[in-house]
């Protein structure tokens, strides 16, 4: 579904070069839950941005669902994110112009599917979250927890192949994180392909598998001395 | 490209002091331009309007007499005599008097009746005196009928009332009173108590105002076979010979001062060709046709600076929301054609509100000043320019919105 390989990403100014990531890899399966850890600085969030498409890379080789991504072009990177990857962001992004039936619609709409069928998804991904009844309600009308729920629920209403969640419960309390983290368990359940970043251990715990990043690098858990330390500052906390 | 009309209106909804504002500046610049196009256009036909003379080789000299106690058979003795003289001065091709001529800026009218006894007017005509030189003088174009023969020139003193039995008019005035057919040996009244019989019919001859009043009867003016003997002066128009126009206004004053010293002749305005008779009579006009014209570009371009202004507001306000859009997989071309429909939807509204204002305005200038009705046109062409102007101010902060990368979705702040 997600495979990366020799990847690296360079932030270039005139006088210094920084490596985000660095050879870079990465395979994951289809269905597969996969939560991406690491510390501050490591390059999560450069990998979860080129894994959605926000960003390019630099080198290396990037196949999503089969495609090879690196030469495409602005607009097909677009189609790409639009049909194929759900986001769930941390600050959930919603538009606050706009109530919860519109900001589920915003992709269904760039995806130039009919009226019908749109109204149709909306309420289905809205029942699945469970906030059918908040279709006409403003994102500020709304508690945190249930704004990332809208945020899932426009996730899921394009049928994504795969979902990229960024610290999805990184801006709410214990229960609601709670009761996110659960949604999204229901949603791999499901048949869903997830790779949430996070930096929570106790919740990548729950994910099928981890994937440890240290300085733009994937490291092996059993291998890596410094992820011991790392993993025994984090319990610490 | 990906319109998203209600959900554009929906936002517009939650932003509605910004976009009121900038609807309310469409609306008064549209209401305002398009009457200002209307006045410019009305303005600017005025100043080409033909006057049916002969522009380039004709000129015109303004003759008071200094003794204005002569009797009628002097004057008219006087005005024979110079006729002569003008007439035989090598640059001058031909010469009339006159007790106006066109574009002059005002002057003699007429109401015009069918019959004797009627009370409201058929219309209006300017109207002119001359000899049978007239019509060769000016270069008018006899398009029926004939010209004056010597014997049908009447003479009028001062104060007098004359009616010549024969007449020429211009096709204008010869269509409005004459619809139907051809007007000449057709008799009417113009406020006298005998008719004139239409001789002749020229085309064009321009009035000798170009006053609103004037316009209502554009064209409409008659030529009486008369020398207008008048204590106070005359006019003399002359034809100069093809490229003599120069030489022919040196030597008319000297040839008239020497058949009599006993006139004035304003050596300032007394002698005008025909180029600064037509540049000042449209002085107003050209005047108003350029502070229209100033006031419509000042509006626009406050107009064009407010849209520039609150849409580049907008546009940072909402660089997350651009960002998100685009993670969600909105195009480039996705997000400039958001701004720019987001721009029309307000152009419109502003439109709408500025089409019965500008109609509104244009009512108010009818029944005040005596203006025309504007034509729909005007609004059409004001409501054209003012979505093309929005469409253009907005494209440059639409084009730097639509350049937002999407991974601008990720960041925090």
């Amino acid at each position: 579904m997600l495979k990366m390989t020799h990847l690296s990403k360079v932030y270039r100014t005139e006088v210094v070069e920084t490596y985000a990531l660095r050879d870079f890899n990465i395979d994951v399966k289809e269905g597969e839950f996969v939560a991406v850890t690491g510390p501050s600085g490591s390059g999560k969030t450069t990998f979860l941005t080129i894994a959605g498409l926000l960003e390019t890379f630099t080198g290396g080789e990037y196949h999503l669902d089969g495609v090879e991504v690196s030469n495409l072009n602005d607009n097909a990177r677009s189609k790409i994110r639009n049909e194929k990857i759900g986001f769930i962001f941390q600050a959930f992004n919603l538009i606050p112009d706009l109530n919860v039936f519109d900001n589920i619609e915003v992709p269904l709409r760039y995806r130039g599917m009919k009226a019908a069928e749109r109204k149709q998804r909306i309420m289905d991904s809205l029942e699945r979250v469970g906030l059918a009844s908040r279709a006409k309600h403003y994102p500020a009308e709304l508690s945190g927890g249930q704004q990332q729920r809208v945020a899932i629920a426009r996730a899921l209403a394009g049928s994504p192949r795969l979902l990229l969640a960024d610290e999805p419960t990184g801006n709410l309390d214990t229960q609601m994180a709670r009761g996110v983290m659960e949604l999204l368990e229901e949603i791999h359940r499901d048949g869903a392909t997830i790779v949430m970043v996070t930096h929570d251990p106790e919740l990548a715990a729950r994910a099928q598998r981890n994937v440890h990043i240290i300085d733009g690098q994937v490291v092996d858990l059993a291998e890596e001395p410094r992820f011991h330390a790392h993993a025994a500052a984090g319990n610490r906390e | 490209m990906n319109f998203q009309v209600r959900p554009i209106l929906t936002a517009l909804r939650r932003h509605k002091a910004g976009t009121m504002l900038i609807a309310l500046q469409i609306a008064l610049t549209l209401a305002i331009v398009c009457n200002a196009l209307f006045i410019i256009h009305q303005r600017l036909g005025n100043l080409s309007a033909s006057s049916g003379v002969d522009e380039a080789n004709v000129f015109v000299i303004a003759n008071m007499w200094a003794d204005m106690g002569q009797s009628t058979s002097q004057i008219d003795a006087q005005v024979r005599a110079d006729l002569i003289a003008l007439r035989q001065l090598p640059a001058v091709g031909d010469a009339t008097p006159a007790s106006g001529y066109p574009l002059r800026g005002g002057g003699w009218d007429n109401f015009v009746t069918m019959t004797p006894d009627q009370v409201k007017p058929t219309t209006d005509s300017a109207v002119y005196t001359g000899d049978e030189h007239f019509i060769d003088t000016l270069g008018l174009n006899l398009v029926a009928g004939r010209n004056f023969r010597a014997d049908e020139v009447m003479v009028m003193g001062t104060q007098e009332a004359v009616t010549p039995p024969t007449v020429i008019v211009s096709k204008a005035l010869a269509d409005r009173l004459f619809p139907d057919g051809n007007a000449l040996g057709k008799s009417f009244y113009a406020m006298g108590t005998t008719p004139s019989t239409i001789v002749g019919i020229v085309d064009p001859l321009h009035r000798q105002g170009v006053d609103q009043w004037s316009n209502g009867y554009a064209g409409q003016s008659l030529i009486w076979p008369m020398r207008a003997d008048d204590s106070r002066g005359v006019y003399y128009i002359v034809r100069a010979r093809p490229g003599q126009l120069a030489d022919a206004m040196r030597e008319v004053p000297k040839a008239l001062y020497a058949q009599s010293r006993m006139r004035i002749i304003d050596p300032k305005d007394g002698i005008q060709d025909y180029a600064t008779i037509r540049h000042k009579v449209y002085d107003s006009d050209r005047g108003m046709a350029i502070l229209m014209g100033i006031i419509s570009v000042v509006l626009l371009a406050i107009t064009a600076a407010g849209i520039v202004g609150l849409t580049s507001f907008w546009v940072g306000q909402r660089r997350k929301q651009i960002g998100v859009r685009r993670a969600l997989g909105a195009r480039q071309r996705d997000i400039l054609a958001y701004f720019l429909t987001e721009n029309f939807l307000i152009s419109a509204s502003g439109a709408v509100l500025g089409i019965v204002l500008g109609f509104a305005f244009n009512l108010w200038t009818v029944t005040h000043f005596a203006m025309d009705r504007m034509s729909l046109v005007y609004v059409g062409l004001g409501v054209l320019m003012l979505v093309l102007l929005g469409q253009a101010a907005t494209l440059a902060p639409a084009l730097r919105a639509s350049r937002v990368s999407p991974v601008e979705a990720t960041r925090s702040v």
